[in-house]
C-alpha cells in the first residue's frame, strides 16, 4: 500500500515509548554465548524460551512461554515432553527466505542446545548441560576431533534430544534434574533459527532473531539501543492474577491486554552516575532498565525517600533479591583451613547491621547462612546454629583460642577484593576497622575483575569477596557451591569437602519440590554453616526507583522479559515538566 | 632539498618499527594471552585452548616465521586488528565509527581555545607590565591548577543539571550541537589557562628581540608592532604546536565523552581500560602514533620549505 | 669598583625580591614540611592525633561544622585529617617521578647531545618512538602492565620490591616522562659543546667523563630545576587521573581518590570531600606555578640585566 511508506516518516501519535538507562556496555545478544546480566536483560525483550515466570505472582511460578503446557515428566524422572505452541513464528527478518519469520519448530531448540555443546562455538554456558542429557556430551567430543567449525554435521543424532514431530520434543537424561524447567526460563536455552546462524555468521551477536514481543530496530554501540513492537508477535496477554495487593496497587489494571503494552523501548548507556541521576530526575528516564539494577550508589536511601524525591512523586519498590554476599575463606589455606577459631573470630568481628545501613542503604538483610529468605527453605533459626553473630567481645575470644590453635601471633591474612573502583575502597576501608578492633590484621588487596578470577580458580585467594545470585528458585543452585566435585576451577570457591554434606546433597538434588526435600536442604545447610566456611555478610534486597508514570512496574527476582508488561502515561509525564517548573 | 625529505621519510621507518615493538613488548609479552578471562567462570580446558588458538596466543613470540611478533607487524601495518573478544566486532569498525564523534567534539574546542587564546594573548601582551598581565597570569595558573575532573562534576552539576542551560547527556535524536555543546565549553575553559599561559610566553619572547627594539625606536606604537610584526613571527612556534596537536584531536576527550555519554574514541579508550582490552589499546596506541610520525614528518617538510637551513643539519 | 656577583647570588637575589613568589615558596615549604613529618610520625610509630585520618569523629557525612570543619566521610572520618595525609601520596608520586624522569632523562641527554653520532641516534630514536605515543596511554600502559609485579633489584642489592599502589603509579609516570627534559639538556649540551670553555678543556686533555660532570651539568643545572618545579605540578594532576582509573594508592587517603569519591557523593549533595581534595591540589599547584615561573625569571640568563 503506497500509504504505508510515508506514515513511517510521520512520528505516530499514538506511538508510546518507554525510557530506560544502562550501566554496563552490552556485549551481545546472542542466546547461546551470552553472560552478562545488561545483555540478558536486553535480549529477553526479543528472544524467549520454552518456559518463563508469572509476573505477579508470588511465590515465583513457571508457566509456559513458547511451551503449551507444563512438561509431561515420566515417572523415573528421566524423560521430559515438551508440546511446542503451534504457529508461532520468528520475527520477519532477511535471514529466512523472501524476510518473513518462519514458523517455530522443535528442531530449533535441538538445533541451540547442540550448538553450545559444540566446543568450536565457544561458548559459555556449556555448564547448564554438562552431564545431564544423554548423548550431548558425546556430541561434545566429537566436536572436538572436528578441524574447522564447517565440518560439525548438526544432523549427526543425539539421543536424548529428539523430535518425534515438529512439535513435540523429547528430552532424556541421564539422571534425574528437577531444576531443568527452571533452566528452560533461562535465555542460553531459548531456540535459534539455523537461517539466522547461517546468514549472520559471527556476526549474530548484532543480530538476535527471536520470536519475542520486540526486535530490535536501533543498535548505537556505546550508547542506546532501540527495539520496536514485533508485528506478528504471538498472542499473549497481561495476567489477571497475583498476589493480594496487586489490584489495590494498580497492578491489574490492564488484565486481559494484549502484549506488549508498549511501542518502542529506548535504553541509553550511562556508565558515570551522575548523569544517570539528574537524567532520572529530569524525567528522561522513566525507569531502571535492568531488573535488578539501581541508582543505589547515587542516592542515599538511609532513611526513606528523600523530600525532594517525594515532590517529584518518585516511587520507590523493594523486592527480596534471592542473593547472598560473603567473604568467603578458601578451606585449603594454611593458616585458616585447620583453625575453625579464627574463622569464626573474624566472622564475629563484622557487623552487619552497620555495613547494611551504610552500603545498602538499609534495605539488605543480615545473613548467617547462604540459602536466602526468599527460598521455602530458608532457616529462621540460623543465626543461633551458626553463632557467628556480631559480637567483639566474642571475637577478641576467639582470636586468642585462634592464636592457641596456630602456636603464635596470628600473621597478616590478605583478602581479596573484585574491583579496584571507589564502591569496593569503600568496603576495604569499612571491614578493616571492624577486624582491627577484633584484634585481627587483615590486609585488602584490590585487584581487577580478570586478575581475581584466576586467584580464585588457582585456589592462590586467602579470603575473598564475593557472592552468588540464584538463577531460579530452588536452593541447589546454592547448595552445589559446597559439593567437593565443583572445587576450584569449578563453583565451589572456598575448596569446601565434607563427605557427609556431598552425601545428602547428592540425594537431594535428584528430589522433586517436597518437605522432605526442604528438610534435607535445611540440614545440609546445617553442616556447611558449623564449620564457617565464609562470613555470610547478607541477603540482597533490591530496589527500583520508577516515576509514578511509568505503570505496572513490580520488581521480579528472575525474570527479565518483563517490558512487555510495562507502559507510560502519557498525561502524567506531561505533567512532570509542569511539576518541575513548580519545583524550581 | 629533495635528499632531506627521502632522509626524513626513511627516518620514519626506524620509528615505525619502534612503536611496533614497544606496543608488542607492552601488549603481548608482559599481558597477552587472555583466553582464561574471555572463557568464562565456568570454561573447560578445551574451550580455553580453542580460543588461545584462534586469536594466536599459542604461537612462539618471536623466533618463528609464523610467530606473534610477525602478526602484529603484519596485523598492524595492514590496520587490521581483529575481532575484539568481548562482542567479537572488528576492532578496526570500532575506532572507524568512534572517529567522528570524537572529532566534533575535539575540533570545535581546539579552534575555539586556539582563537580565544590567541586573542587573549595579544591583548595582554598589549598591557604588558600593567597589572592586566600580573592578573592574567594568575587566572592562569588558577585555572590550570584544578583538577580537570573537577571542572567536569561541577560544570554538569551546575551548569546542566541546576541551572538547566544545557543538556545533562547524551540522548537519541538529539541534535549533535546540543549535546556537544557543554563538554566544548568545559573543555576550553579547563585548557584555557595553559594555552593562554604559552601563548602568552611566545608573544613575550618576540617582544624581547632586537628587530622590536628596532621597531619601538622607529616610533612604532604597540598595537601596530604587535600585529604586524610580531604577530608573523610568532606564527611559527604556535604553527608547530598546531600541527603537533592535530593527531591528539583523534584520541577524543576521555573524560569528557564519558560523563556526557559522546561515543568517540575517547570513550573507547576507557571502556578498554577499564575492562583491561590490550587488543584495543594496542590498536589505538598505534593508530596515535603513526597520526604523530605522518605530522611530524610534515611540519618538518613545510619548516624546511621556509628555512632553508634546516636541511643542512 | 662593582663588586662582582656570581650567577647564583643574583638568581637568588632575584627571586627574593619577587614577593608573590616566595609567599608560593612559603606554601610550598609547609606541605614539605607537612609530608616529612607524616613520615617522622609513620616511621617512629608515634601517633598524632590530627594524622589518625582512619579515626571516627562524628556521624557520617557530617556537613562543615565546628567541631569538624571540613565535615566527614561515609564512615565518619574526618575530611580535614584525610586532606592533610592525602598530601603523602600526592607528594611522594610527584616527587620520585620528577626524581625518576631526571635519572633517566638527564644522562641520555647529556650523552647524546656530547658525543653525537651512534649514541645520539639511538636516543634520539628511543625517545621519537616513546613520544609518539599518546602521553596518557602509555603511561596508562605502563601502569596496568607493572601491577602486580615483583621488581627484583637483588643485582643492585636492593632486595626485591613488590610494585603496587604508589610505586606503580610513581614508576608508570616516571619511566614515561623523561622524554622532555631529556630533549632539552641534548639541545643545551650540544649548545655548550660548542663554546670556548668546553674546547679549552678538550685541549687540555679533559678526560670526557669529567667535562659532562664538572662542566657541563652544572652549567644546564638550572633548567632541570626550572623543569621539575614546573613538571612537579603535573605529575599531582596525572595521580587525580589514575585514581579515577583505578590505578592508584588504595590504603590511605589520597587526593585523587576522594575526588573519585565525588562520583558518587556529589549527585548526593555531599560536596565537601571533594572540594577539600581540590582546594589542596590548587593551592599546591598555585604555589608551584608561581614559584616556577619566577625561578625561570630569574635564572634565566638572557632576562639578566648587564
Amino acid at each position: 500500500m503506497a500509504g504505508c511508506r510515508y506514515s513511517a516518516e510521520k512520528p505516530d501519535p499514538n506511538d508510546t515509548v518507554l525510557y530506560s538507562s544502562h550501566g554496563a556496555k552490552v556485549r551481545g545478544l546472542d542466546p547461546g554465548d551470552i553472560g552478562d546480566t545488561t545483555s540478558t536483560a536486553i535480549a529477553s525483550q526479543i528472544i524467549e524460551g520454552l518456559y518463563q515466570y508469572h509476573y505477579l505472582k508470588r511465590p515465583y511460578e513457571l508457566i509456559p512461554s513458547l511451551a503449551e503446557g507444563m512438561p509431561f515428566v515420566s515417572k523415573d524422572g528421566l524423560a521430559y515432553t515438551i508440546k511446542i505452541k503451534k504457529g508461532v513464528r520468528f520475527a520477519d527478518d532477511v535471514c529466512f527466505n523472501d524476510g518473513k519469520g518462519r514458523e517455530l519448530r522443535a528442531g530449533d531448540f535441538v538445533f541451540a542446545w547442540k550448538r553450545i555443546a559444540d566446543i568450536k562455538y565457544l561458548s559459555k554456558n556449556w555448564w547448564i548441560f554438562d552431564n545431564k542429557i544423554v548423548g550431548l556430551d558425546e556430541f561434545r567430543e566429537y566436536t572436538k576431533t572436528c578441524k574447522r567449525t564447517a565440518d560439525v554435521d548438526y544432523n549427526s543424532p543425539v539421543e536424548g534430544l529428539q523430535t518425534p514431530d515438529d512439535y513435540t520434543l523429547v528430552i532424556k537424561l541421564k539422571k534425574p534434574w528437577p531444576q531443568i524447567v527452571y533452566l528452560l526460563a533461562h535465555l542460553p536455552t531459548a531456540p535459534m533459527a539455523q537461517e539466522a546462524v547461517e546468514y549472520y555468521g559471527k556476526d549474530i551477536i548484532n543480530h538476535p532473531v527471536g520470536t519475542g514481543p520486540y526486535k530490535l530496530k536501533r543498535w548505537h554501540k556505546g550508547s542506546y539501543i532501540e527495539m520496536v513492537k514485533n508485528p506478528i508477535f504471538r498472542d499473549e496477554f497481561y495476567p489477571s492474577e497475583g498476589e493480594p495487593n496487586d489490584a489495590r496497587n494498580g497492578l491489574l489494571a490492564d488484565a486481559g491486554k494484549k502484549l506488549p503494552l508498549t511501542n518502542r523501548l529506548v535504553t541509553v548507556l550511562i556508565q558515570e552516575d551522575p548523569p544517570q541521576w539528574f537524567l532520572f530526575l529530569q524525567g528522561k528516564i522513566d525507569v531502571s532498565g535492568i531488573p535488578k539494577d539501581n541508582f543505589s550508589e547515587a542516592i542515599d536511601l538511609r532513611r526513606q525517600l528523600t523530600p525532594e524525591m517525594q515532590a517529584r512523586n518518585i516511587k520507590l519498590f523493594t523486592f527480596r533479591d534471592t542473593s547472598t554476599y560473603w567473604f568467603g575463606f578458601n578451606m585449603e589455606d594454611e593458616v585458616l583451613g585447620k583453625n575453625l577459631p579464627l574463622r569464626m573470630a573474624l566472622s564475629c568481628a563484622v557487623d552487619r547491621d552497620k555495613y547494611i545501613e551504610l552500603f545498602t542503604n538499609n534495605r539488605g538483610e543480615p545473613a548467617y547462612g547462604f540459602i536466602p529468605p526468599l527460598m521455602s527453605c530458608y532457616n529462621p533459626d540460623i543465626k543461633n546454629i551458626a553463632q557467628t553473630a556480631y559480637n567483639l567481645q566474642n571475637a577478641r575470644k576467639l582470636v586468642k583460642e585462634a592464636e592457641r590453635i596456630y602456636g603464635s601471633k596470628l600473621p597478616r591474612l590478605t583478602l581479596a577484593m573484585p574491583g579496584t573502583d571507589i564502591v569496593f575502597r569503600q568496603h576495604g576501608d569499612f571491614l578493616k576497622r571492624y577486624f582491627k578492633d577484633a584484634g585481627l590484621d587483615v590486609e585488602i588487596d584490590y585487584m581487577d575483575w580478570p586478575t581475581f578470577q584466576n586467584k580464585i580458580k588457582t585456589k592462590s585467594a586467602q579470603m575473598f569477596a564475593l557472592g552468588w545470585v540464584g538463577d531460579y528458585p530452588d536452593a541447589e543452585n546454592f547448595l552445589q557451591l559446597f559439593y567437593s566435585k565443583n572445587v576450584s576451577p569449578g563453583s565451589n570457591n572456598f575448596n569446601y569437602s565434607n563427605p557427609e554434606f556431598d552425601r545428602i546433597y547428592e540425594n537431594a538434588c535428584v528430589m522433586p519440590d517436597s518437605p522432605e526435600r526442604d528438610a534435607l536442604y535445611k540440614k545440609a545447610e546445617e553442616i556447611v554453616i558449623k564449620d564457617c566456611p565464609a562470613i555470610f555478610l547478607t541477603h540482597g534486597v533490591a530496589f527500583v526507583l520508577t516515576h509514578d508514570w511509568a505503570l505496572n512496574v513490580k520488581p521480579h527476582a528472575f525474570a527479565y522479559g518483563t517490558s512487555k508488561y510495562r507502559r507510560v502515561d502519557p498525561v502524567k509525564k506531561a505533567a512532570y515538566s509542569e511539576l518541575l517548573r513548580t519545583l524550581k | 632539498m629533495i635528499a632531506y625529505i627521502i632522509r626524513r621519510l626513511l627516518y620514519t621507518i626506524p620509528i615505525i618499527f619502534g612503536v611496533l615493538l614497544v606496543t608488542f613488548i607492552l601488549f603481548n609479552v608482559v599481558s597477552g594471552d587472555v583466553s582464561d578471562q574471555i572463557a568464562g567462570k565456568a570454561a573447560s580446558a578445551e574451550t580455553i585452548a580453542e580460543i588461545r588458538a584462534e586469536y594466536g596466543w599459542d604461537k612462539p613470540l618471536f623466533l618463528s616465521w609464523d610467530s606473534q611478533f610477525i602478526n602484529h607487524l603484519k596485523n598492524s601495518l595492514t590496520f587490521d586488528f581483529g575481532r575484539s573478544w568481548s562482542d567479537r566486532e572488528p576492532i578496526i569498525d570500532k575506532i572507524k565509527q568512534g572517529a567522528l564523534p570524537s572529532l566534533s567534539l575535539t575540533i570545535p574546542m581546539f579552534i575555539g581555545e586556539l582563537i580565544i587564546s590567541i586573542s587573549l594573548a595579544l591583548i595582554v601582551a598589549f598591557f604588558r607590565g600593567t597589572i592586566i598581565d600580573i592578573l592574567s597570569v594568575f587566572i592562569c595558573v588558577v585555572l590550570m591548577s584544578v583538577p580537570f575532573l573537577s571542572f567536569i562534576l561541577f560544570g554538569q552539576y551546575f551548569l546542566a543539571f541546576k541551572w538547566g542551560l544545557f543538556p545533562v547527556y547524551f540522548w537519541p535524536d538529539l541534535p549533535l550541537p546540543q549535546y556537544v555543546a557543554l563538554p566544548i565549553l568545559i573543555g576550553i575553559v579547563a585548557g584555557l589557562g595553559g594555552n593562554l599561559r604559552f601563548y602568552r610566553t611566545v608573544m613575550l619572547d618576540e617582544l624581547r628581540n632586537d628587530y622590536v627594539r628596532t621597531a619601538f625606536a622607529k616610533g612604532l606604537g604597540t598595537g601596530t608592532v604587535l600585529f604586524r610584526h610580531v604577530l608573523k613571527n610568532a606564527m611559527i612556534p604556535i604553527i608547530t604546536q598546531v600541527v603537533l596537536a592535530i593527531p591528539f584531536l583523534f584520541l577524543g576527550s576521555l573524560l569528557l565523552e564519558r560523563f556526557f555519554g559522546i561515543p568517540g574514541l575517547g570513550y573507547l579508550m576507557i571502556d578498554a581500560i577499564a575492562a583491561r582490552d590490550f587488543q584495543i589499546i594496542n590498536a589505538m596506541t598505534f593508530i596515535g602514533a603513526i597520526l604523530f610520525v605522518v605530522f611530524n614528518l610534515i611540519t618538518d617538510i613545510c619548516y624546511s620549505i621556509v628555512d632553508p637551513r634546516v636541511s643542512f643539519e | 669598583m662593582i663588586k662582582g656577583r656570581s650567577y647564583w647570588a643574583d638568581s637568588l637575589r632575584q627571586l627574593r625580591k619577587h614577593t608573590l613568589a616566595m609567599y608560593s615558596l612559603g606554601i610550598i615549604v609547609v606541605y614539605i614540611l607537612v609530608v616529612m613529618f607524616i613520615y617522622l610520625a609513620n616511621w617512629t610509630k608515634t601517633d598524632v592525633s590530627f594524622l589518625d585520618w582512619n579515626q571516627q569523629v562524628g556521624k557520617e557525612y557530617e556537613k562543615p561544622n565546628k567541631q569538624n570543619i571540613l565535615g566527614t566521610d561515609f564512615l565518619g572520618r574526618s575530611v580535614l585529617r584525610k586532606t592533610i595525609y592525602g598530601a603523602r601520596v600526592s607528594l611522594t608520586i610527584a616527587f620520585w617521578a620528577s626524581i625518576i624522569s631526571i635519572l633517566i632523562g638527564v644522562p641520555l641527554g647529556a650523552a647524546a647531545g656530547y658525543f653525537r653520532g651512534f649514541i645520539d641516534d639511538i636516543v634520539v630514536w628511543i625517545y621519537t618512538t616513546l613520544s609518539s605515543i599518546p602521553y596518557i596511554l602509555l603511561i596508562l600502559a605502563f601502569a596496568l602492565v607493572l601491577r602486580g609485579k615483583t621488581l627484583n633489584l637483588n643485582s643492585l642489592g636492593l632486595g626485591t620490591i613488590s610494585l603496587s599502589g604508589i610505586s606503580t603509579v610513581y614508576l608508570a609516570i616516571g619511566l614515561t616522562s623523561w622524554v622532555d627534559i631529556c630533549r632539552l639538556i641534548r639541545a643545551e649540551v650540544m649548545k655548550h659543546k660548542q663554546r670556548e670553555y668546553i674546547l679549552a678543556a678538550l685541549s687540555y686533555g679533559c678526560s670526557n667523563s669529567r667535562i659532562i660532570f664538572r662542566h657541563l651539568i652544572p652549567n644546564v643545572f638550572h633548567l632541570i630545576i626550572i623543569s621539575f618545579s614546573l613538571r612537579f605540578v603535573g605529575f599531582i594532576q596525572a595521580e587525580v587521573i589514575l585514581s579515577f582509573l583505578g590505578l592508584g594508592e588504595k590504603n590511605s587517603p589520597s587526593w585523587g581518590a576522594m575526588i573519585d569519591a565525588a562520583r558518587l557523593d556529589l549527585p548526593k549533595g555531599y560536596w565537601w570531600e571533594m572540594t577539600a581534595a581540590t582546594a589542596a591540589i590548587f593551592l599546591i599547584s598555585l604555589a608551584l606555578n608561581i614559584f616556577g615561573d619566577a625561578l625561570r625569571d630569574s635564572l634565566d640568563p638572557k632576562l639578566k640585566v648587564q
